[in-house]
């Protein structure tokens, strides 16, 4: 068919306005759980620093916990494991199929569930590094 | 009947391990965060107290088995975000390589890690 | 090709003598009439009395010069109540531009041929009224899927993956005595009612990120077909089998990710997310069971 015309993906994110709630939460899950699994690779490096006794395990843990950009990458990550726990417990419910007709609504859920977590962890999170 | 066994593997195992480590995964990532960053802050972790949590034979064993569960988990996840992205052939064989080797070496790594912490 | 009857009469007809001036008269009033119609519509073509709509229609022909770049063109149409997408495209392309193609066929959402992406969202034609939409009105083809000419899109793909799963009844034998039924409970007619819904619009399938990304997966229709023959009842034990391994490849239902866009536009109101998770607990179940 060389005649006919291929437009592309038409729900790229040009179209973000048209998204759905469904859609959000795949499209969330799957960048959350990107993030972790880039950032469990990043965190058996940095505790491999063990394998070289304890005053490197020590000392570049401390150092990195010092930097306050750090900290603010842990809420991050906390915010991204938070998400991906909640949203993940909403696909489990899916897959058992219980709570179908409210599967949008539980995708909002999940969303304020985060924002309310990560808030309320933020003071825990950046103390002693301002 | 020996057909049939030879196609178990049909894509529901690695659905079923996905929402079984999944499931699994809530608790412990949820206890892991707690333990590390509200029990414990982060910036106050250092070896001794690393060591004593890991001496514990129940937690060392949460530990590892963590680490593997995240890791099929993780490595599970992308594999199939690349399969619905319509990944196929060559690009397919060697996305299973790489992410299988990949994910080999992040347990193996882990538990040399596991081990040097608990000072066994 | 406009769907008015011709407005002539063969003069040819019925000419006698006697009453020529009568059929001259007749025929000039004939003419004077066909002539203030046309200036009506002339003027009404300009100044549309009453309530109009926009309608902004995806246009594209390789074929045709300024037509190869897919474009939007604008049509005022005027608005009456109860008016569809389908009756204001028919009055574009039967007042304005007779080259706007799209398929239409039964316009009471039975045949699932105007499956189009109206104000972003996959819709039948004539199932979606334009007072329920905000104005102005777009409609453009289906989403993933090659457009043919403006709203025309290839629906191979669709049929393949349908043809896929089978989709026909397949008992292991018949029942014995030749005016012998195969029965069904009403129980199991209710279960698989929905199921039985699909008017292979394509919605479903053109809504699917996984479909869009990942050629070869089956879909959501294709899979609610499978389901519709699996859980009934008359279906033999051996096609069962058969069309469960068909859905439990690599590329059948254990893509769906649960995105829940197919069951938010299929037209019919069919439960596809739930049909296909009933599926893939039905083959983990199969599978468990050799353990």
């Amino acid at each position: 068919m060389s005649q006919s015309y291929d437009r592309g993906l038409i729900e790229d994110f040009g179209r973000w306005r048209e998204f759905t709630a469904g859609m959000w939460a795949w499209v969330f899950h799957k960048f959350t759980g990107w993030v972790l699994i880039g950032y469990l690779f990043t965190h058996i490096a940095v505790l491999s620093t063990s394998l070289q006794g304890a005053e490197t395990f020590n000392s570049t843990i401390q150092g990195l916990e010092s930097l306050a950009l750090v900290r603010l990458l842990e809420v991050g990550l906390l915010a991204v494991a938070v998400f991906h726990i909640l949203n993940g417990v909403r696909l489990l419910f899916v897959d058992l199929g219980v709570g179908l007709e409210s599967q949008d609504k539980s995708f909002y859920a999940s969303l304020v569930l985060t924002g309310v977590i990560v808030v309320a962890s933020v003071p825990t999170f950046v103390s002693g590094a301002f | 009947m020996a057909e049939r066994y030879s196609s178990f593997r049909s894509g529901s195992t690695a659905w079923l391990l996905q929402r079984i480590t999944a499931a699994f995964l809530v608790v412990v990532l949820a206890f892991h965060f707690f333990n590390l960053h509200f029990v414990t802050h982060a910036a106050n972790i250092e070896f001794a107290g690393s060591q004593a949590r890991m001496q514990n034979v129940g937690y060392f064993v949460t530990m590892v088995l963590f680490l593997v569960t995240a890791t099929f988990h993780g490595v599970n996840g992308i594999y199939n975000a690349l399969v619905n992205q319509g990944i196929e052939g060559n690009a397919k064989r060697a996305a299973q390589v790489v992410l299988g080797v990949a994910g080999l070496l992040l347990v193996v790594q882990g538990i040399r890690v596991a081990i040097a912490l608990a000072g066994f | 090709m406009s769907t008015q009857t011709p407005d002539t009469e063969t003069e040819s007809e019925a000419e006698q003598p006697s009453s020529k001036p009568h059929h001259e008269r007749r025929l000039a009033e004939k003419r004077e009439r066909a002539e203030t119609k046309e200036a009506e519509r002339a003027a009404a073509a300009q100044e549309i009395k009453g309530e109009t709509v926009e309608l902004k229609v995806f246009r594209f022909d390789p074929e045709i010069e300024g037509k190869e770049e897919p474009r939007f063109d604008s049509f005022t149409i005027p608005f009456e109540k109860g008016m569809t997408v389908l009756d204001a495209l028919i009055y574009a392309r039967d007042q304005y531009d007779s080259s706007l193609t799209f398929r239409h066929s039964c316009r009471q959402a039975v045949c699932g041929s105007d499956a189009f992406f109206i104000n972003g969202r996959q819709q039948l034609g004539c199932q979606t009224q334009m007072a329920d939409l905000d104005w102005p009105v777009r409609v453009e083809p289906l989403p993933h899927q090659d457009v043919v000419k403006d709203l025309v899109v290839e629906m191979d793909h669709f049929y393949d993956q349908m043809e896929a799963v089978d989709p026909f009844f397949d008992p292991d034998d018949l029942p014995e005595g030749e005016l012998e039924e195969q029965r069904q409970s009403p129980e199991n007619r209710e279960n698989i009612k929905l199921s039985t819904r699909c008017i292979w619009c394509g919605a479903c399938m053109s809504s699917c990120n996984i479909a869009a990304g990942d050629n070869k997966y089956l879909g959501p229709a294709a899979i609610n077909k499978a389901y519709r023959f699996y859980m009934d009842e008359r279906e033999g034990e051996q096609k069962r089998q058969e069309r469960l391994e068909i859905i439990e490849q690599e590329h059948g239902v254990w893509r769906c990710q649960t995105q829940f866009s197919c069951t938010n536009v299929c037209p019919k109101d069919i439960p596809l997310t739930e049909h296909i998770q009933e599926l893939k607990r039905e083959a983990v179940k199969q599978n468990l069971k050799f353990w």
